[in-house]
């Protein structure tokens, strides 16, 4: 700013009327949001339960912020500006949100999807204006054919958008519309966006954030924070709100309906609770070490000639983690390594890769709903697509070789020794081309003179793969593997889909998840499965943190 | 390879020794290896929409066979003289040929008979041609291995022969519907079904009634829209926020951030659902769209991309004046259009496939909000027994965004290989 | 540089449309009538101390969906119940129609439940635990217990005294003695709702495939009365003897199929007053091993745990237990097929079960007493006759004529197999009162899916099975 303060001297002279202005401002919210404050705590006003807190906390905010505004601002500190603007942005956002709240346009999302089929053909016209304008990419050769096709494209594509657009407009409500919702107290809530955003703009603009003598970083402080503010605000009252919410519920027993006592780390506790016990023999009874009223056994094992057995207060977490980690085990590298090898191969040069791409591509696609009512169907042990597979592929050997095999058929999705497997093909099948076209991604920004230096120096392609693509694959690998491990360790629709009862069979594809499902929403312990999610976050969070480290920090800026 | 070779003509083009032509011969077995595996490997990642597609397509009695059939296929009927219904046509063997005959007649109960003194070969007659030897008071009977059974009066070759029963089972009476002379009596599950290919499209005009599932599926396209679009922008300006802009308490944040992509969403489902009937959202669209553009994943990825881009080009907008939007705008979003292509796929199939939360927040009964996966579940509970309309119903939810994806293959697949998604 | 300002002109444009298309919502009382109705209705408790502000608000804000339903001045209730098919789903509706213009004063809408098994009570209890569950809604008769004593259904005890013309003896006896029983006083002096409907389970024939395997006639030997467990294992291994993939005897792997087995071995799930399990006494072993065996040793049934219905219905299974539910997928299969009751096992009986599920009112129901008639409207006769015509179940009121009816839905030609399951000692699936249910029966589950497919002894089952299932009951 230093620089270019000599001409702005009749610009700082305007700032000083705004930032008086500004104080006058600010002392009128001082007084409105103290006395809204007052009204709030004593139950005034009423409101729904969630707005009075939300409103009482926005106030609480805005009256400190006020203050040090009236106080900062006419010092010319710095401060004063971060504060005026923080409250005028809570005021705007808060009244604008409120406005449209209470005109309905949240709501009246679902009005909107009554109008949205007919608008839909219009998207049609501009989705087939995207084709034309992708068409002329065939005329590379052509400059003026590609430009007149792709100009050609955009005008199909606008013309489409706005006739969409107009027919998604619900023009017959409209004049109902001004009747019943433009009303005084909505009104007045859109003049008080209009006039803290006004005041907002009066102290962003650059006069004034002179006059208050801003310096490069605090203007960039604020920029950052108002940039993030959208995303900041919805993750605050969307997802982390939430579940701090649950992270005190696991500490309590709430059952979803009344109850909601604190009752500590009861919940971790029991979840924890293991017992070992020695066995006289192996076959002896778990009822005769262990106090099954609290306890059930859970495994039992041999160590040096003796037998012991580990019993559990509650068996299906145990057994729901240890399917977990089984499922993350086997699906991880069925998911990955397949992936990365396709992606060697469709890296190539040679014809037809972007139709395999394509084909690898749409199980990604697919609804995991429908995905899983296929799979189902086709691993029917009687009548299903796999086992009669197996049948004719055997019957097809032993006719070529003369031998008599009988041919296996397993009951997928029926015994606990396949059905976990079963899922974990399901789900490879599922992720490994959304895997192979992250690897390709990869691939492709790897530089192409490596190679050719490669070649020179007489590598072939196997050893160019090894020493050139794998390592510089490192960052994509950590963020496949990351990413696929995380949804591994949070594997539940397909069970819950495809496994009769939940679960089974034997509880050999019981989940974390599916447990905490069970108890949320079966038998709402709430405050149980909040604590099991929690034990599972802990756990992801540690196997993530070892797989950055083994992978080396590097690709993560953190 | 090939291609490398061509660029060194200088090397490698001078002398073609007979080890370069078996190289090239081992190069093409190689390649057609290959082809051989990638072929197979897309059957295995296809073969579940086949059987999907054609199953939707069948006739309700053709949906449970045995083995399975890929193609929907109906077996023929014939009219009879004096059936009300149409006959089912069989391939039967007559005399060493086949022929269409129609089953007329089935469940004829059949008894197994043998001679007591050649148990080996045995003889299928229906019971009603069989009498007891000795009549129906007074029947012989014969002891063999110590167990007394029954003698019958089997007529055998113009002979009558006293035989034993050995076992019952049913026939069906298969007549040519040409010659009505023609008649043989044969098992019928065993018998090769005469059968044509058809297919049923009113499969899709059904199940588009049952549920409102064409409602459903215009719910989940808008429902995808916004919640791409509102991603977009949120990720679009988070993530530059935390690649590009330092701002105290921005690092913890950013931890925070990608400590919420390891919590189980199911976790979220009861506080978030307080909080929507709080709002007034619950059993409303708004509750699948709004908490839902706010990711920390898009977050992630957009900052990923972000931190790629040189500092330095954007040293040089500020300098001459540009505001953080101005840059964002000119110089990000057009250099991030891949990643934006790669976020966009990444959210649309998040959204146009999540499950859970809309079975919990949207009501049951009201299908007008429902979207095509809650739809899909309704259906495969109450149209269980009808395969075919699930499936028709999977089909449909299957199937469009494949089509956009392979249409517009071009701008997602290819942008999210150059995203180059850093990690 | 145009294209930009085109592009900026498009995205108000989007804004601006999303705005006044959105504001169209106002046309339908949306949202915002429950946003202002709640200060509206807190106001009228102004007095009232701050806790009790607080639960009309949230109500009020759950009333807005029934608000659209509603004629103008009714008292709107919503109804739910869990249609099996959409056909069902139909009846229910012109059912809910039919009512609503009887009814004055009342204006209904009925919610098609999902029929997915397990995540209807799921998700309804998620609806109650917010506030945004139906009035009136059909649960299980095995989940009547966890809603009752988690207080989320009305006792509806002095509605029906106050009731001219209300019986429980109208009921069938099974389901009254569960539904009146009150657990605080231990007596039954309560109602928590009434019976839609009762069915029990059958076998379903495939008449051609007996034939073939020249198997007895099942339905000759039930009017003969030798329909028992030996008559059964012959039928069931003669058709097994036709190949490899024939089955003789197909069931789902839940508690119903399992429980039949024991029961009619004189054992069952809990002792005598429902407090603890009884899994391990001798007679329901003796069950459980007599199903073990079908599916072990005489291997004569579709594997446990593989749904057996797909392969009935392709032709390859003989006998496939299940209930009335399953008649209209069944018919449109293409071979002979018909009904028999369960064969009668060692103590005497066939061990059928009697299930029922009830009508309760949602405990925050702001009509009580309109929610009482519209379960008492749903529950008449007239009512139940239209719904069995569809063949999916047996009316709950006891009355010759309803049986007399239900007897002319065919096929299956031999519906009085139903009736006989019904008379023949069934047993009334019932809530636990004393423990817990879902836990009770994912243990029952887990252990008997690992005998049937002989990953665990009857001996090993026996030995730890009570003392795992015991826990549910603290």
């Amino acid at each position: 700013m230093a620089a270019t303060a000599q001409p702005m001297q009749k610009p700082i002279k305007e700032a000083n009327g705004w930032l008086t202005g500004l104080v006058i401002w600010h002392i009128l919210i001082l007084l409105g949001a103290s006395a809204g404050v007052y009204a709030l705590y004593t139950a005034q006003i009423l409101l729904p339960e969630w707005v009075r807190w939300f409103s009482l906390g926005a106030l609480l905010l805005m009256v400190p912020g006020s203050l040090g505004a009236i106080l900062f601002i006419p010092r010319r500190d710095h401060r004063g500006r971060t504060l005026s603007l923080l409250v005028n942005y809570i005021g705007f956002l808060l009244c604008v949100l409120a406005f449209l709240q209470f005109i309905g346009v949240f709501a009246g999302f679902d009005e909107l999807a009554d109008r949205f089929p007919r608008s839909l053909p219009f998207f049609g016209i501009a989705f087939a204006g995207y084709l034309i304008y992708a068409f002329a990419d065939r005329y590379e050769n052509s400059p003026r054919r590609q430009r007149t096709i792709q100009r050609m494209g955009k005008i199909v594509m606008l013309a489409g958008l706005l006739l969409a657009l107009l027919a998604l407009i619900g023009w017959e409500a409209v004049p109902q519309f001004v009747q019943e919702r433009l009303q005084v107290p909505i009104l007045l809530l859109l003049a008080g966006g209009l006039l803290f955003g006004l005041m907002f703009w009066a102290m962003w603009r650059r006069p004034a954030a002179q006059a208050m003598q801003v310096n490069n970083a605090r203007q960039e402080a604020i920029e950052g924070y108002l940039l993030l503010s959208p995303n900041l605000i919805g993750f605050l009252l969307f997802l982390a709100g939430p579940l701090m919410l649950s992270l005190y519920t696991s500490f309590t027993n709430w059952d979803g309906f009344g109850t909601r006592d604190f009752i500590g780390v009861a919940n971790y506790a029991k979840l924890l609770n293991l017992t070992f016990a020695p066995l006289a023999d192996a076959r002896q009874p778990a009822n005769q070490v262990v106090d099954v009223r609290v306890y059930d056994e859970l495994w039992r094992f041999s160590f040096l000639g003796h037998s012991y057995l580990v019993a559990a207060a509650d068996k299906l977490f145990w057994l729901a983690l240890r399917n977990t980690f089984l499922f993350g085990i086997l699906v991880v590298p069925l998911a990955v390594l397949p992936a990365l090898g396709l992606a060697a191969v469709l890296n190539s040069k040679l014809a037809g890769m972007k139709v395999f791409r394509s084909i690898y591509f749409i199980p990604s696609v697919a609804a995991v709903v429908g995905i899983a009512l296929i799979w189902q169907w086709m691993y029917n042990a009687t009548v299903g697509w796999i086992n009669y597979g197996l049948l004719v592929a055997t019957n097809f050997f032993n006719s070529i070789t003369g031998l008599s095999i009988v041919a296996a058929q397993p009951r997928w999705l029926s015994v606990s020794d396949t059905a976990l497997f079963a899922i974990v093909v399901m789900v490879a099948w599922q992720t490994i081309g959304f895997n192979t076209i992250l690897f390709l991604a990869g691939m492709q920004n790897v530089p192409k003179v490596l190679y050719e230096a490669a070649t020179v120096d007489g590598a072939d392609a196997r050893r160019q793969f090894i020493s050139i693509t794998l390592p510089l694959l490192g960052p994509t690998t950590v963020f496949v593997l990351s990413t696929s491990i995380i949804a591994a360790f949070q594997i539940f629709e397909p069970i819950f889909i495809m496994t009769n009862p939940a679960g089974g069979p034997n509880n050999s594809t019981l989940s974390a998840v599916l447990y905490l499902y069970q108890n949320g929403f079966q038998r709402f312990n709430q405050g149980y499965a909040s604590a099991v999610a929690w034990l599972l976050f802990l756990i992801i969070f540690i196997v993530t943190l070892i797989q950055y480290r083994r992978q080396g920090n590097t690709s993560y800026e953190l | 390879m090939i291609t490398v070779r061509g660029k060194d003509p200088g090397v490698q083009n001078t002398v073609v020794s007979r080890p370069e032509v078996q190289r090239t011969w081992l190069h093409r077995l190689r390649k057609l290896a290959l082809y051989a595996l990638l072929t197979i490997m897309a059957l295995v990642m296809i073969f579940p929409f086949l059987v999907m597609i054609f199953t939707s397509l069948k006739v309700p009695s053709d949906t449970f066979s045995y083995p399975p059939r890929l193609l929907p296929q109906e077996q023929l009927t014939v009219v009879m003289p004096d059936m009300d219904e149409p006959a089912p046509l069989f391939n039967i063997e007559v005399d060493g040929e086949k022929r269409q005959l129609a089953l007329v007649q089935d469940n004829i109960r059949i008894g197994i008979y043998a001679d007591p003194n050649a148990l080996e070969v045995t003889y299928s007659l229906p019971v009603r041609e069989v009498k007891p030897t000795g009549g129906f008071m007074d029947q012989q009977t014969i002891t063999i291995d110590g167990k007394e059974q029954e003698l019958w009066d089997v007529e055998v070759n113009g002979q009558v022969v006293q035989m034993i029963q050995t076992g019952l089972t049913a026939y069906g009476r298969f007549v040519d519907p040409n010659d009505p002379s023609v008649e043989v009596l044969a098992n019928v599950r065993l018998s090769e079904p005469v059968t044509r290919v058809t297919a049923r499209p009113q499969n899709y005009t059904e199940v588009l009634q049952l549920n409102g599932l064409g409602r459903s599926l215009t719910n989940t396209m808008l429902v995808t829209i916004c919640v791409v679009l509102g991603q977009l922008v949120t990720s679009v300006s988070g993530g530059y926020a935390f690649a590009r802009l330092r701002f105290p308490g921005r690092d913890v944040v950013f931890v925070l951030y990608l400590g919420t992509m390891m919590i189980p969403f199911v976790v979220l489902i009861m506080p978030l659902y307080q909080l929507m009937v709080q709002i007034g959202w619950s059993d409303r669209l708004v509750a699948l769209i709004l908490p839902w553009i706010f990711t920390a994943y898009g977050t992630f990825l957009m900052r990923q991309f972000f931190l790629t881009i040189p500092r330095e080009i954007e040293e040089a907008a500020l300098l001459d004046g540009a505001s953080r939007l101005e840059i964002l705008w000119r110089l990000f979003i057009p250099a991030a259009v891949p990643a934006l292509a790669t976020l966009a796929t990444f959210t649309f199939l998040y959204a146009w496939n999540s499950f859970f939360w809309p079975l919990v927040i949207i009501n049951t009964g009201n299908t007008d909000n429902h979207v095509l996966t809650l739809s899909l579940n309704v259906l495969r509970g109450r149209a269980a027994d009808s395969p075919n309309l699930v499936l028709a119903g999977a089909a449909i939810s299957v199937i469009p965004p494949m089509l956009i994806f392979i249409l517009a293959q071009r701008f997602f697949i290819e942008s999210a290989t150059s995203s180059g998604v850093k990690g | 540089m145009s294209s930009k300002r085109v592009s900026i002109w498009l995205s108000l444009l989007v804004l601006f449309s999303l705005l006044i298309s959105a504001c169209g919502g106002a046309a339908a009382p949306a949202a915002p009538v429950a946003e202002e109705a709640a200060p509206a209705e807190a106001a009228a408790t102004e007095a009232a101390p701050e806790e009790a502000t607080e639960a009309p608000t949230e109500e009020a804000v759950s009333e807005a969906p029934a608000a659209e339903a509603a004629a103008e001045g009714d008292v709107a209730i919503r109804w739910r119940t869990r249609p099996d098919n959409q056909e069902e789903a139909g009846v229910y509706q012109s059912i809910s129609d039919e009512i609503d213009a009887k009814l004055e004063g009342i204006g209904l809408a009925y919610e098609p439940g999902g029929s997915e098994g397990a995540s209807y009570q799921d998700q309804l209890k998620t609806e109650i635990a917010n506030g945004t569950a139906p009035d009136v809604f059909w649960i299980p008769g095995t989940d009547v217990a966890d809603f009752a004593k988690r207080g989320l259904i009305l006792n509806l005890a002095g509605q029906a005294a106050n009731t001219e013309g209300y019986s429980n003896d109208d009921f069938y006896a099974g389901p009254m003695n569960f539904l009146t029983y009150n657990p605080e006083t231990d007596v039954n002096d309560a109602l928590w709702g009434l019976p839609r409907d009762v069915s029990t389970f059958v076998l379903y024939l495939n008449q051609d495939l007996l034939a073939e395997a020249g198997a007895p006639d099942p339905i000759a030997l039930a009017a003969e009365g030798n329909w028992d467990w030996d008559a059964f294992v012959e039928v069931a291994a003669a058709v097994r003897g036709l190949g490899s993939d024939i089955y003789g005897y197909g069931a789902n792997a839940w508690w119903g199929p399992y429980g039949t087995w024991m029961n009619a071995a004189g054992g069952g799930f809990f002792n005598a007053d429902r407090t603890a399990c009884n899994l391990n006494s001798p007679e329901s072993l003796a069950g459980l091993e007599f199903e073990q065996r079908l599916y072990q040793d005489l291997d004569v049934a579709v594997p446990y745990g593989e749904d057996s219905e797909p392969p009935f219905r392709a032709g390859k299974v003989g006998m496939f237990q299940n209930g009335r539910w399953a008649t209209p997928g069944i018919r449109t299969v293409d071979f002979n097929w018909d009904v028999v009751e369960l064969p009668k096992g060692p103590a005497g009986n066939a061990g059928n079960w009697q299930f029922w599920g009830a009508y309760a009112v949602n405990a925050n129901t702001e009509h009580p007493e309109e929610a009482w008639k519209l379960v008492q409207e749903l529950t008449q006769a007239e009512t139940q006759a239209k719904i069995s015509a569809l063949g999916t179940n047996i009316p709950s009121r006891v009355s010759q004529e309803a049986i007399d009816a239900f007897l002319t839905f065919t096929p299956p030609a031999n519906n009085q197999a139903f009736i006989n399951g019904l008379q023949d000692n069934a047993v009334a699936e019932g809530p636990l009162w004393k423990g817990d249910w879902p836990s009770y029966v994912t243990v029952m589950d887990s252990n008997v899916q690992a005998l049937m497919t002989g990953e665990k002894s009857i001996d090993d089952f026996a030995a730890t099975i009570c003392d795992e299932a015991d826990k549910t009951f603290q």
